[in-house]
């Protein structure tokens, strides 16, 4: 990955924890419960060893409601 | 004229937006590129069939027998069920490319049986089995099969057996440009009773969820009664639209949503999601679809009991057409005998159209096959979407971003914005477009709507198709691929055919094209001439297997190849360029330079391919046949001598001039002359332009006579090109000679495999290494009439080679239009070589006259192979049925180029015919 400048939004499903996780332009990651106003509704989250993320394609924020 | 010609002539002129509905849907959305969001691009493994049903599509949609708008925004297919499938029958099944053992591979059995251009009639069929899909089975027997075994095919499995199974013709008709009658016919063709679920589904694209969330269209249920149920759809774009679903049946409603729980493992956000109607009707889960009688897709749910033997027909309209006050629609039309004589009458009128278009030399049979191929191509039109920008944003790698992901693919083309209805080469196994392919789509496509092959090769050239740079995007596995250079070509027939049937060419179109065309050109030049001695390079160029190496890869020896077909097809563009050029001239004198240039372009690039003297050119003189030449880093050369398509295509490269435009302007043939004179070293190398030949004809060809005939003596002879069904694409010399080759330490040959590919080489599911193809076969035969109009009745070969057979050039072309008919044609036992060993389809008559036009053909035996719709370019066959039904020897000789397109072209009148309908 080119990485010079910040991080690019990233989804992703944690099949472990059954959520869907956001990493944002600093690179925080976020959990989303699955009601409709989640990204407001978001807790931090920090990636372990037993976290299995899987890259969501970008097109998925619109249906989560990320405001970026 | 026919009903149909003036349906045409009102789309032409946008007084009735009739081709707005149609044949738009995919067979196959799932496992393309568009679709992959995969890190690797493993687009086959990241979006798979078993997910399709759960999980809402990007870019476009896929579904059984389906229609949309032009904007793929309002969908419309058909779903099955028959009570022991595991899943709802609501797309095609087939294997990957890893799956199969020859590459992806479609395992139903469909047809499509006929169409209008306008899609005023359309008609399909699928045919279901009455048992349990054996989806498992198929995947598992096709894993343990290697290449050099048959596939393992649906009949195979015997779930046809006992003829339990149920066939599901689907027709639609229209009475307006805005409504659609769908006419569902089930006939049970087993010998007891049994039981199918219809679901005839109305569903919008998603596009909501990938966009701004507030453009959220409907589909609700506005009645219910005994005799109908009416589902209203609302669509800022398309506005209102109205399913009238005939009988008492209930409505199932859901959203075209991902189940996410299913695909991802988190809940749902609703619980109406994609695969509802899968878990409403086989799993039996009443909770899954919407009570509320409202949502994004919606199915009329029809439960039907059919007698052996016996048949029901369902019917629905699709309409803007409200519903009256008396609750059954403004339209006169209701359902029952007055619907059906509707569809009756569209009906008919396919017949008329198809009776006019159609020579009356051709037999019934004949007559069938051309209509059936045309009916194919028709329904292989899709709505094909791809915003590349997008699409790399959306996967992380936006080439505007610091921060970006490597993309698999595409990176180079994102300039691109495709959301066009585009004519596929086969709408399960390859539902994308391909440029060299389209090409020769539209050779056929013509045959029954010029405008619309017209607005295809005008589509390519777009910029938001094309490449800034001028590259032709070549298909969406790698847009930046090379496709052989038939554009051009295409593009001078369609105004030729244009001009035949209008009096009067479309310039500003030709022009308009000519100007991309150069641009595409000089990429060619720029691009693929390494050394600047017009010999041309390209890769695999559309011809997969064929070489000794993989063409398109660093050679294992090192070094490069100089490509006789790649040089061979910049030469056809050549003369293509000219042709466009001096017709052009005619009327605008500042295109006289373009045909002058074209013109010494050629002579270049043909030169470079026959020098005289020079050792380790192109041209074997010991053999009398081209090939192509590795270069090594140590600066030694060999040629490569596989006897294939490869050196066939020089042979191509031939196109007779009338001469008109230097009679017009003296003064371009005193330049040509004198540039010629100051090089005899190119006249010596070619044949020479400057000699005149039938009715002062002169010919650009790369072979001389005596070259020529050296080329057609190996073409022509049955133990090498020539089968019974046409010209191999390697010759069966290769069988008991196959050439190898010693390179790194590992050998690499080539030997005449005339059914399915050995390799894995470009997926293994092509094989170039002996079957016959139509699409080159069709530029053999223009090539031949070319040769015919400047040599003429003089000129003439044995052939078949070795036979005492002498015939003239157009009598070859003629005869191997034939043999490639004859493929498709009922021999004198009534069997039908595509059909191979397939006693089902030989024999059975609900069979044995459904078509499929596969990709290739066995090399001896002329069996279909390959991508089992391929109507793409295998649909050219209507086109070479046509035209030998046309034009005569005669005319060729007397009026050359626009002989054929004055001739046969114009439609005639049902009464003027003599076919009888198919």
């Amino acid at each position: 990955m080119v990485e010079t400048m910040g991080y690019a939004v990233a989804l992703y499903v944690d099949r472990a924890t059954q959520q869907w996780v956001v990493r944002d332009r600093e690179g925080n990651f976020w959990s989303l419960p699955t009601a409709n106003d989640s990204w407001e509704n978001r807790r931090p989250f920090e990636p372990q060893l037993e976290n299995s993320l899987e890259p969501i394609p970008g097109h998925y924020k619109y249906l989560l409601r990320l405001p970026f | 004229m026919t009903a149909e010609h003036d349906r045409l002539s009102e789309a032409r002129n946008a007084a009735n937006p009739w081709k707005k509905w149609g044949p738009y849907l995919s067979e196959r959305q799932w496992g393309t590129v568009r679709e992959d969001y995969s890190e690797g691009g493993d687009a086959w493994n990241y979006f798979t069939h078993d997910q399709a049903r759960s999980r809402a599509y990007r870019w476009g949609e896929d579904g059984l027998a389906g229609i949309s708008d032009d904007q793929q925004r309002l969908c419309f297919a058909v779903a099955l069920w028959n009570g022991k499938d595991a899943i709802l029958k609501e797309r095609l099944f087939g294997l990957t490319n890893s799956e199969s053992n020859h590459g992806e591979d479609v395992k139903e059995y469909y047809f499509y049986l006929d169409s209008t251009p306008t899609h005023s009639y359309m008609k399909y069929l699928y045919k279901y089995p009455q048992t349990a899909f054996p989806y498992v089975d198929l995947v598992e027997t096709n894993r343990q099969r290697g290449r050099h075994e048959f596939e393992y095919e649906l009949l195979d499995t015997g779930v046809f057996n006992e003829d339990r199974y149920f066939d599901v013709f689907v027709e639609y008709a229209k009475s307006t440009p805005e409504e659609v009658l769908i006419q569902i016919t089930v006939h049970n063709r087993g010998p007891e009773a049994a039981e199918i679920h219809v679901l005839p589904t109305l569903w919008f694209r998603n596009q909501w969820s990938w966009h701004n969330p507030t453009s959220r269209p409907s589909l609700q249920q506005v009645t219910a009664t005994k005799e109908f149920s009416i589902v209203k759809a609302v669509d800022e774009e398309l506005g209102d639209r109205y399913l009238y679903c005939a009988g008492d049946v209930p409505l199932l409603f859901t959203e075209n949503e991902t189940n996410t729980q299913r695909i991802f493992g988190v809940a749902n956000r609703a619980p109406y999601v994609k695969d509802s109607f899968d878990n409403f009707v086989v799993h039996g889960q009443t909770a899954a679809v919407n009570p509320a009688q409202t949502g994004t897709k919606v199915a009329p749910h029809y439960h039907l009991q059919i007698a052996a033997g016996g048949q029901q027909v369902l019917q629905l309209r699709l309409t803007n057409a409200p519903p009256s006050a008396g609750g059954n629609g403004k339209s006169s039309l209701s359902f029952g005998n007055s619907f059906a004589a509707a569809v009756d009458a569209r009906r008919r009128e396919c017949d008329e159209f198809y009776q006019a278009i159609t020579p009356p030399k051709l037999s019934a049979d004949e007559a069938n096959v051309m209509r059936q191929a045309l009916a194919g191509m028709l329904w292989s039109k899709q709505f094909y979407h791809y915003d590349v920008d997008k699409w790399l944003e959306e996967r992380g790698s936006d080439p505007f971003k610091a921060s970006r992901k490597a993309a698999p693919r595409n990176d180079q083309w994102h300039h691109m914005f495709n959301g066009d209805i585009i004519s596929m080469p086969d709408k399960w196994e390859y539902p994308w477009y391909a440029a060299w392919d389209l090409a020769f789509h539209v050779i056929a496509l013509t045959l029954v709507d010029p405008d619309f092959g017209k607005q295809q090769l005008k589509l390519m050239l777009r910029e938001r198709y094309m490449h800034p740079n001028g590259q032709i995007p070549a298909y969406e596995w790698n847009f930046g691929d090379v496709n052989p250079p038939v554009h051009a070509w295409a593009t001078i027939f369609t105004y030729r055919l244009d001009k035949g049937q209008q009096s009067e060419g479309d310039k500003e179109w030709l022009k308009s094209c000519f100007q991309k065309l150069l641009m595409n050109f000089t990429w060619w030049v720029n691009r693929k001439d390494r050394s600047g001695r017009n010999v041309f390079e390209g890769g695999f160029l559309g011809l997969d297997n064929i070489g000794v190496f993989d063409r398109s890869a660093p050679l294992p020896t090192g070094g490069y190849l100089e490509q006789a077909d790649g040089t061979a097809w910049m030469a056809l563009f050549c003369q293509n360029m000219l042709d466009i050029a001096a017709e052009l001239a005619l009327t605008d004198p500042e295109y006289e330079d373009m045909a002058l240039k074209f013109t010494e372009h050629f002579l270049w690039i043909a030169s470079s391919m026959g020098h005289v003297g020079e050792s380790g050119g192109m041209w074997d003189e010991e053999d009398g046949f081209y090939y192509d030449v590795l270069r090594l880093p140590n600066g030694e050369s060999h040629r490569l001598k596989v006897r294939s398509m490869v050196g066939l295509l020089p042979l191509c490269a031939a196109t007779s001039f009338d001469g008109t435009l230097m009679k017009k302007q003296p003064a371009i043939g005193k330049r040509l002359q004198q540039f010629l004179e100051s090089r005899p070293e190119i006249r010596a190398a070619i044949h020479d332009p400057l000699k005149p030949g039938v009715n002062g004809r002169r010919l650009a060809s790369i072979l001389d006579e005596t070259r020529l005939r050296r080329v057609l003596a190996k073409m022509l002879d049955e133990n090498e090109f020539l089968s019974e069904f046409g010209l191999r694409s390697l010759s069966k010399f290769h069988a008991e000679h196959p050439y190898s080759i010693e390179a790194g330490g590992q050998r690499f040959g080539v030997g005449y495999l005339p059914a399915e590919s050995d390799s894995g080489m470009f997926g293994g599911n092509s094989n170039w290494r002996g079957p016959i193809w139509m699409p080159v076969n069709a530029l053999v035969i223009r090539a031949l009439l070319q040769y015919y109009a400047y040599f003429g009745d003089s000129f003439q070969v044995e052939c078949p080679t070795g036979s005492g057979n002498m015939m003239t050039l157009y009598q070859v072309a003629e005869e191997i239009g034939r043999r490639l008919g004859s493929i498709f044609v009922k021999d004198e036992a009534g069997q039908r070589a595509v059909f191979g060993g397939a006693e089902k389809f030989q024999h059975d008559p609900h069979w044995r006259d459904y078509l499929q036009f596969y990709e290739y053909f066995h090399g001896d035996n002329g069996a279909g192979l390959g991508a089992s719709h391929q109507t793409g370019w295998t649909g050219i066959i209507a086109r070479i049925m046509h035209l030998f039904a046309t034009l005569t020897p005669e005319m060729a000789l007397a009026e050359s180029k626009q002989a054929y397109f004055a001739a046969g072209v114009k439609p005639q009148s049902a009464a003027e015919t003599l076919v009888g309908a198919p």
